[in-house]
């Protein structure tokens, strides 16, 4: 027996829809992998332009050639105090450096891409913030990506 | 963010602080070890720490078989504050 008794009925409050699985699956070894990091964290290199605490749909690139020392974070949607001391709090980049040369993973990627969560226009996130981003790291070859955010 | 990257065919992985958050935006894979929010991927300066959280993180990209799997993992980080 179905437990739908009209079909259609819709809340007149809004709530939140958890959307539909999106899958790629896994084809490589971790240690064939070329690994880049996205995070919602704020995090941009100290020349860059900062995020519009706000709200901001733009992203900034973190190419992985700049020091970990020149990073910091725009980001006022949680507590910046473990972050300032060490950005690899949210963006555990050395870490990876350090995980490629023990030969855990294959490499870590030329770009990383970074934005700011926790708010801002979401469609403009959903139709071109995020779809640019994939983009970018696909375009760069890269095979698998940690997130931080949430 | 995450869908956009997996649905452009890159598997994506998620460390976060906050899992019920996660789950309801629809992530494909998750990990949640037991750290503040703004410490997503360990205690600030310990390297241990974030080393295995980086590694396990990884391991589960690969283990993870079902879409929207949050795999919680055994490290924990409290922020004096």
């Amino acid at each position: 027996m179905s437990l739908t008794v009209v079909k259609g009925l819709q809340s007149e409050i809004f709530v939140p829809v958890t959307p539909p699985p999106v899958w790629t699956p896994v084809t490589k070894k971790i240690s064939e992998m070329t690994v880049a990091i996205a995070t919602a964290a704020g995090v941009h290199h100290k020349d860059d332009k900062r995020f519009n605490l706000a709200g901001d749909f733009t992203w900034r690139r973190v190419l992985d050639t700049m020091p970990s020392s020149e990073l910091m974070v725009t980001h006022g949607g949680y507590d910046n105090g473990d972050v300032v001391k060490d950005i690899n709090c949210m963006f555990p980049i050395d870490r990876l450096h350090e995980l490629a040369a023990e030969g855990f993973i294959k490499a870590v990627a030329p770009v990383h891409c970074c934005f700011m969560g926790g708010g801002g226009n979401q469609e403009k996130f959903r139709n071109e913030t995020g779809p640019e981003i994939a983009k970018v790291l696909k375009e760069e070859g890269v095979d698998a990506v940690i997130m931080t955010a949430g | 963010m995450q869908r956009a990257i997996e649905q452009i065919g890159i598997p994506t992985i998620i460390i976060a602080a906050l899992p019920p958050v996660v789950k309801q935006t629809g992530t494909p894979r998750a990990v949640a070890p037991l750290v503040p929010m703004g410490a997503n991927a360990g205690a600030p300066n310990n390297v241990e720490q974030q080393t295995a959280i980086v590694k396990a993180t990884l391991q589960q990209l690969v283990e993870i078989d079902v879409p929207g799997k949050i795999v919680p993992l055994p490290f924990e980080y409290q922020a004096k504050v």
